[in-house]
């Protein structure tokens, strides 16, 4: 992990500033950003292993929870853009666009950065803390609990569609301009972005290694085992759930935090279920139940996603199809499992000759 | 002016003949008998066709008069289709046959050999406004429907005579209630209050929705007689309260015929469920398969199916790329309107074999890890739309409703569309039908036991792998007979399925997974409140979301949703 941490914090920044364009090793501002998005979606993705990996809750609306973190950044950006918008108006285009003349109220504390720091990660956690009470409280779990946060995504997402919300309706906030006085659009801000992502993503990677080592840790686990036992055990595994919810509903906002200003844009369809469900595929993909695997799968699945969409756009639903198929059937552990899979057939391999000697097919029967 | 002439030759009916008569007269009259004459064809007993052909014509001066040679005159039409010489043949309006001379031969003509039968502007008028009450007696009783409310919009006091002549005639109750609505508001506009106030209680007492705005100018009116302004707010009154009858009844109607698609859908959903525990998020695209499989049907019975697709790389320089065509029957009429009833089935059937292939080659691995088996079944999802995509295109594709389907009747003018009593018809017959293969047949019986507790079941020797991939496959096929349906009411689409998905879910978590009844009680819930709440706040939106709010927090109140299943087991 050190090594990747070293790789994504200074070699690829360095790579980007020192070698000269054209170079074999530069990388460009366009990779740097396009890894900045996927860094995002990586730490979406530790939220996601954190519930399903280790605690076995599939939620379906950690999509929901990272954009509402990106929308209310959003928020902020968009305050930000001042005057510069096309209707050279001190309140946003779309509102604009709706026949307001002033800022509605709830949008006015928005100016400050710190507030909508905190409504970032407050609303989200609020959201979380709610569902998760009242979910947690009857007991819903298992496919009960996917099915129900897929609703609650569901519904936000139609809510969000809406223009009478005065969320920018149908095409989200965009035309971000600034951010803490920097210009959003030169190479270095983007540059200083991506690197608060990579520090950010390691330290969730910490933080949860962290967590998942703790007594707390073991509980969780033994949760995704047999929540039955836990519960006869005298742990309320309800609170310890909704405490897991919670935190990863925070770790998906802090990834849509860092989302908005890197992508530049923030719209429903970053909410709708497909977004959770592929979040879902990436922790397959890389491995549940390792937070490595997460980290792996985001990255992995989102560069194929974007070589694909170039080469080929129309197979990449079948694609994505076809490899969620694949890695649940033949490899329940992800990548991160493959070396484990492979050393395990080996064994079999190497003991066959002892345990399955030559048989013949009539007294098979009897031999069992 | 081909057709007319299709029409003076096709009608030799002893009728026809009685009004090419008239025709005759009021071509070769003038003054006050042309009128009246006239005013007798506004409402003719039959042979409608002809006189609007005939007076269309006339009033465009294509009315001729041929001088015979003893001396009489005979009102012709000219044929459209000329000769050579710029000629056509000369249909009497007397009986539609050609003109002849005395040895038998066709006489021809060009248009300026004859003289036309004049028409001046006040004749113009005339006939117009007796092709207007002409459609009073169009044979379609739809037409005489429109016939009517377009007169009696016309807010001119001399159509009434017209049309109650007309009433005296006329034998479907609808369009006589439509026609006593249109004189009663022609009458609103008459002169004399005695009439106003007669026309208002009248309208009070027919409950005419259509004249409530006509209603409400004349209550607005100021210096009305004190009771005609009363009588009119009454009657405002009165037809707003029907309005909101209406209103309500058409809703449950649109709720319960929503609920039943929602019912067909979530009862597949809530077997394969309550049975093996896992969600099949490819349950959309079994809908999906099934609206495809009537589109095919109906294009096998028109003009036949085909697809291509070329693949984006190529093999050895070679692009690949393959398809299939499916000839067409050509059918038309009434085997062609059949198609749906082919279709059905065969919906059904294409589902179940999808859903069969399914469950081997990817959910029978997974039956342990039911979280895996949503993810894999999303994929499945992936690929299905991605593949209706390739094979159908990205648009919606059209199936058109057969004429069966199509139209509605109402009752107490509450609308009520075949497609949709269908469709609350069929969704009866097939809980029905569900209910006896579960609890009748020995499959039912298997599944039943399977359910309740898989182990005890398979140490008894019920092959459970077995029953799991039937009842899959099962479910699977109501998911495509929904999808039959929707192609009826809505638009078929590579996403056709993830519109329903959630609201199916919702239904199956509702209702209590496994249970029959309480599937069939939340579907029906869900789809009125659905409807009920999409009226009332005047946005989709909102009500759905309402909806799913109040779900969630109904299973605070029932986790198990409403009738659940009684188990002993935790899990």
């Amino acid at each position: 992990m050190a090594v990747v941490a070293l790789l994504l914090l200074v070699v690829l920044p360095c790579l980007n500033r020192f070698p000269a364009p054209g170079s074999f090793l530069h990388v460009s501002d366009f990779q740097i950003n396009l890894y900045g998005k996927y860094l995002c979606y990586a730490i979406l993705a530790v939220g996601v292993d954190m519930l399903w990996g280790y605690t076995n809750l599939l939620s379906l609306g950690q999509a929901l929870f990272f954009s509402l973190g990106g929308y209310m950044m959003g928020m902020y950006l968009m305050r930000m853009i001042g005057d510069l918008g096309q209707y050279h108006q001190p309140i946003p285009d779309f509102l604009v666009f709706l026949g307001w003349s002033k800022l509605p109220e709830f949008w006015r504390p928005f100016s400050s950065f710190p507030f909508a720091m905190l409504m970032a990660f407050a609303l989200p956690g609020a959201l979380a803390a709610l569902f998760g009470f009242l979910a947690f409280r009857s007991r819903i779990r298992g496919v009960y609990f996917s099915i129900l946060t897929q609703a609650l995504t569901y519904a936000a997402w139609l809510l969000f569609f809406r223009n009478s919300l005065l969320m920018g309706g149908n095409n989200g906030f965009t035309d971000f301009k600034f951010i803490l006085g920097y210009d959003l659009r030169t190479p270095r801000t983007q540059l200083v972005l991506y690197m608060i992502t990579a520090a950010a993503l390691i330290l969730v990677y910490l933080g949860c290694r962290w967590l998942t080592r703790t007594k707390f840790g073991l509980v969780q686990q033994a949760i995704k085992t047999s929540e039955n036992r836990v519960l006869f055990s005298g742990y309320a595994a309800g609170n310890y759930k909704l405490f897991v919810f919670v935190i990863c509903s925070l770790i998906a906002a802090l990834g849509g935090v860092l989302y908005v200003p890197q992508v530049g844009i923030i719209n429903p369809s970053e909410m709708g279920t497909e977004r959770s469900l592929e979040a879902v595929v990436w922790v397959a993909v890389g491995g549940r139940g390792t937070l490595i695997g997460p980290i792996l799968g985001a990255v992995g699945v989102n560069a194929l996603r974007s070589w694909i969409t170039r080469a080929y756009p129309d197979l990449w639903q079948l694609m994505l199809g076809t490899l969620i198929i694949i890695v649940t059937v033949f490899m329940p552990k992800g990548i991160a499992g493959v070396p484990g899979q492979l050393s395990a057939l080996g064994r079999r391999w190497k003991s066959r000759p002892e345990t399955a000697p030559a048989v013949d097919p009539s007294q098979e029967p009897a031999a069992k | 002016m081909l057709c007319c002439c299709g029409a003076l030759r096709a009608a030799d009916d002893t009728n026809g003949v009685a009004v090419r008569q008239t025709l005759v007269r009021a071509i070769l009259t003038e003054g006050a008998e042309q009128q009246k004459l006239l005013n007798d064809l506004a409402v003719p007993d039959s042979g409608v066709k002809i006189v609007a052909e005939v007076l269309t014509a006339w009033s465009r001066e294509g009315v001729f008069i041929f001088p015979a040679p003893d001396g009489s005159k005979v009102p012709v039409l000219l044929e459209d289709q000329l000769d050579g010489d710029g000629k056509a043949r000369a249909l009497k309006v007397s009986d539609g046959q050609p003109l002849k001379d005395e040895k038998g031969a066709e006489l021809r003509f060009a248009s300026s050999d004859l003289n036309g039968a004049e028409a001046d502007a006040r004749l113009r008028g005339v006939i117009r406004q007796t092709l207007d009450s002409l459609a009073l007696s169009d044979p379609n009783p739809e037409a005489r429907q429109s016939a009517a409310l377009k007169l009696g919009n016309s807010q001119k006091l001399k159509y009434v005579p017209v049309m109650q002549a007309r009433m005296a005639k006329e034998t479907s109750p609808a369009v006589r209630k439509t026609l006593m609505e249109a004189v009663q508001l022609l009458q609103l506009g008459s002169p004399d209050s005695a009439t106003q106030l007669a026309a208002v209680k009248e309208l009070a007492e027919l409950r005419s929705i259509g004249c409530l705005d006509e209603l409400k100018k004349l209550a607005a009116k100021p210096g009305l007689p004190p009771d005609l302004a009363l009588a009119a707010s009454k009657a405002v009154q009165s037809i707003e309260d029907h309005i909101k009858f209406v209103n309500f009844f058409g809703t449950i109607f649109h709720g319960v015929s929503m609920g039943s698609i929602l019912l067909v859908v979530a009862l597949g959903l809530a077997i394969t469920f309550g049975l093996m525990g896992i969600i099949n998020m490819a349950h959309g695209e079994m809908i999906a398969v099934g609206a495809y499989t009537c589109y095919v049907v109906q294009n096998i019975f028109g003009s036949g199916f085909g697809f291509a697709i070329t693949l984006p790389f190529s093999w050895g320089g070679k692009a690949i790329s393959f398809g299939a065509r499916i000839g067409g029957l050509n059918a038309a009429g009434a085997l062609y309107e059949s198609y749906f009833l082919f279709a059905i089935p065969l919906s059904f059937v294409m589902a179940a074999l999808a859903g069969l292939l399914i469950e081997r080659v990817v959910i029978r691995f997974l039956y342990r890890r039911p979280l895996e088996s949503l993810l894999a079944t999303w994929g499945v999802s992936l690929v299905m739309q991605q593949c209706f995509r390739m094979v159908f295109g990205a648009n919606n594709v059209q199936v058109n409703s057969p004429a069966w389907l199509q139209g509605h009747f109402s009752v107490n003018d509450i609308l009520f569309g075949y497609n949709r009593v269908f469709v609350i018809g069929f969704a009866i017959a097939i809980v029905f039908g569900t209910w006896l293969l579960l609890t009748k047949t020995p499959l039912g019986l298997l599944i039943r036991a399977v359910m309740q507790n898989r182990s005890m079941a398979a140490s008894l020797g019920v092959r459970t792998a077995r029953v799991d991939m039937m009842t899959f496959a099962f479910g699977s096929g109501l998911a495509g007979l929904a999808g039959a349906f929707l192609s009826q009411i809505g638009n078929v689409g590579p996403s056709l399925g993830q519109t329903y998905i959630v609201d199916s879910f919702m239904t199956v978590v509702l209702g209590g997974v496994g249970s029959i009844v309480g599937t069939v009680c939340s579907a029906f819930g869900i789809g009125t409140v659905d409807q009920t709440l999409q009226q009332t706040t005047g946005s989709p939106v909102t009500g759905k979301i309402i909806v799913l709010v109040a779900i969630i927090m109904f299973l605070q109140w029932k986790p198990g949703g409403l009738f659940s299943a009684r188990s002993r087991s935790l899990d």
